[in-house]
């Protein structure tokens, strides 16, 4: 008697599972799946932005030849691997980690400027990133910038920098301007993770005879690693990717020596007006992406699950 | 060792006011930098309040952006938020076949550079005419809102017992209505903050803004304001109460909800 029942309500459940995940699923096709399924396909064509409508020849390889052939090209990957991504991301994990140990210190707590650092961190986090470029830009401005009144006056440089266009400061200044946007999310995340540390824990290490600083490498990181290492991913997806903080600071300038991999994709195709080898790019971008992210998912769900 | 402890405070105390320093100076810089006159912002000890940029950058079209901001941002909040919560239910409440392969593809369109859609999406707008639409905005930021939505939605799902919606559907509650009334409510603050996350997404979003509004009357506000930088000279006064205008809702939105955003972050990804 109840087999029947049963199975009608296990339809019924497949029925329901179906139509809640429908709309996510058809619009994530439309706009992720076909997208990257035209584009592998552009990347094998001459597609060219001024004969659209007559679509691009089959050309097989030749715009990834092209393109894993230049020297250019492993310049931008260089930028977007070291200098967009790895140092920002770990100059954001040091620095994000030095004030999340600042914000939970007693000593901060006793002075009562806890709640004050907190708000503060919600400026810069809450500042969008095309206003964050935007105003460090009138920061670092060589004649009006508050950066260069400061060194002029503290006698630290003869002449104002314009640390945009030289190709001396312009890596360090986008880096500034990323950590000063996105350093409130690494800093606490990381208090949020130092606050659910045991108290017990550190008190038990601390009662053995530990200083603070084998405390917090053998007690406090062992514990906030699963944190670290997740904010390290989310951070890396989105400034790997990132086309505004570099585009919108120096449009991949001085010359295109802060050219990185999302700006190629752009310039390829909207200034060169070559969408076939654009697309090339952006093939590369995506797979490169793809597996790092299968990695990670790989290697972090082996760990949390230990 | 009262001594250490007072020059271990003084320490704290400055490394504090230096951080608070390097936290707030651009934004003081961009508030009181909209209220002076492009001569008062070059020049070094002047100083003359003004309304001046904020009726420049209305005069020049800010309006008309901030109205294309809110419609196109609020309805693709709207979507993306009700279509994550179905999706993000049934991924954390029910097993079923290609779950894993399902959810793993869902998640990671985070990982998936924008750029790339660049290119099809210009075609595929050009030939349904959804460029210079609010649809086509609305649609594309609803897709690239989905994926970080649905990820932080199941961390919050994780906090929800499962037995609560168990308890109301064997109550005779239909599975949406379990959905409705029982699990919603119970984890409002954490849908409130994915709407917030997606709306903040999309109210900052500016490449794919650059690509598909190319009218005037249809642009967004982050092209209004790169509008104001030009080639040889910027109008750095208009910059900044542009800069003003598009933070403010960003910052209003931030403070009554941080906690919630500070939580949902890793919360996610820890249970799979």
């Amino acid at each position: 008697m109840m087999a029947p029942a049963r199975r009608r309500t296990a339809r019924a459940d497949q029925v329901f599972v179906t139509l809640m995940l429908a709309p996510s699923l058809l619009i994530l096709a439309a706009f992720y799946l076909y997208p990257m399924a035209s584009n592998v396909w552009f990347s094998l064509t001459d597609l060219s932005l001024m004969k659209l409508r007559q679509g691009g020849a089959y050309i097989g390889l030749a715009n990834y030849a092209d393109a894993l052939g230049g020297a250019d090209f492993w310049r931008v990957v260089w930028n977007t691997a070291f200098w967009l991504t790895a140092v920002s991301v770990v100059v954001r994990l040091v620095l994000g980690m030095a004030l999340a140990l600042l914000l939970n210190s007693a000593a901060l707590l006793r002075l009562r400027l806890r709640t004050l650092m907190r708000l503060a961190l919600l400026v810069p986090w809450a500042t969008p990133p095309i206003v964050a470029v935007a105003v460090w830009r009138w920061l670092l401005h060589p004649q009006a910038g508050g950066i260069n009144r400061a060194l002029l006056w503290l006698g630290l440089t003869r002449h104002p920098i314009a640390f945009l266009a030289d190709t001396a400061t312009v890596w360090p200044a986008i880096v500034l301007i990323m950590v000063w946007n996105t350093v409130p999310v690494a800093t606490l995340t990381l208090l949020a993770a130092l606050q659910s540390v045991p108290r017990e824990l550190s008190e038990a290490a601390a009662l053995d005879g530990a200083g603070s600083v084998r405390i917090f490498r053998h007690v406090t990181l062992p514990h906030i690693m699963p944190t670290i290492m997740i904010l390290a991913m989310l951070m890396t997806f989105w400034t790997f990717n990132n086309f505004v903080y570099v585009w919108l600071a120096t449009g991949a300038g001085p010359g295109r020596y802060t050219d990185v991999l999302a700006t190629e994709v752009y310039l390829r195709g909207f200034v060169d007006f070559n969408l076939g080898s654009s697309a090339a790019i952006g093939v590369i971008m995506a797979v490169a992406m793809g597996t790092f992210g299968l990695l990670y998912v790989r290697v972090l769900g082996r760990r949390v699950a230990s | 060792m009262r001594l250490r402890a007072r020059i271990g405070d003084g320490a704290i105390l400055l490394t504090a006011a230096a951080t608070l320093g390097f936290l707030l100076y651009p934004a003081v810089v961009v508030f009181s930098g909209s209220m002076q006159t492009n001569e008062t912002l070059f020049a070094r000890n002047r100083f003359d309040l003004t309304w001046d940029n904020y009726r420049h950058i209305f005069d020049a079209g800010f309006g008309t952006y901030l109205s294309n901001s809110l419609a196109i941002c609020l309805a693709a909040t709207l979507a993306a938020t009700v279509v994550s919560v179905m999706a993000a239910y049934v991924f954390s409440r029910r097993r079923f076949r290609w779950r894993r392969v399902l959810l793993t593809a869902v998640v990671a369109g985070q990982w998936f550079p924008w750029i790339v859609l660049v290119t099809p999406l210009f075609i595929l707008f050009a030939r349904t005419g959804l460029t210079n639409s609010y649809s086509g905005m609305i649609l594309c930021y609803t897709a690239i809102s989905i994926p970080f939505s649905v990820y932080l939605l199941l961390g919050y799902l994780e906090t929800v017992p499962r037995e609560l919606d168990e308890a109301a559907m064997v109550d005779g509650c239909t599975p949406l209505g379990a959905l409705w009334h029982v699990v919603l409510p119970v984890m409002l603050p954490g849908v409130v903050a994915t709407a917030t996350y997606a709306f903040l997404l999309c109210w900052t979003e500016y490449l794919l803004a650059l690509a598909f509004l190319t009218q005037p009357a249809m642009k967004t506000l982050p092209l209004g304001l790169y509008q104001f930088f030009g080639e040889d000279t910027t109008d750095w006064g208009a910059v900044m109460a542009g800069s003003a205008v598009t933070t403010l809702p960003a910052l209003l939105l931030f403070l009554p909800l941080q906690r919630w955003l500070v939580s949902g972050l890793t919360a996610g990804s820890v249970k799979q």
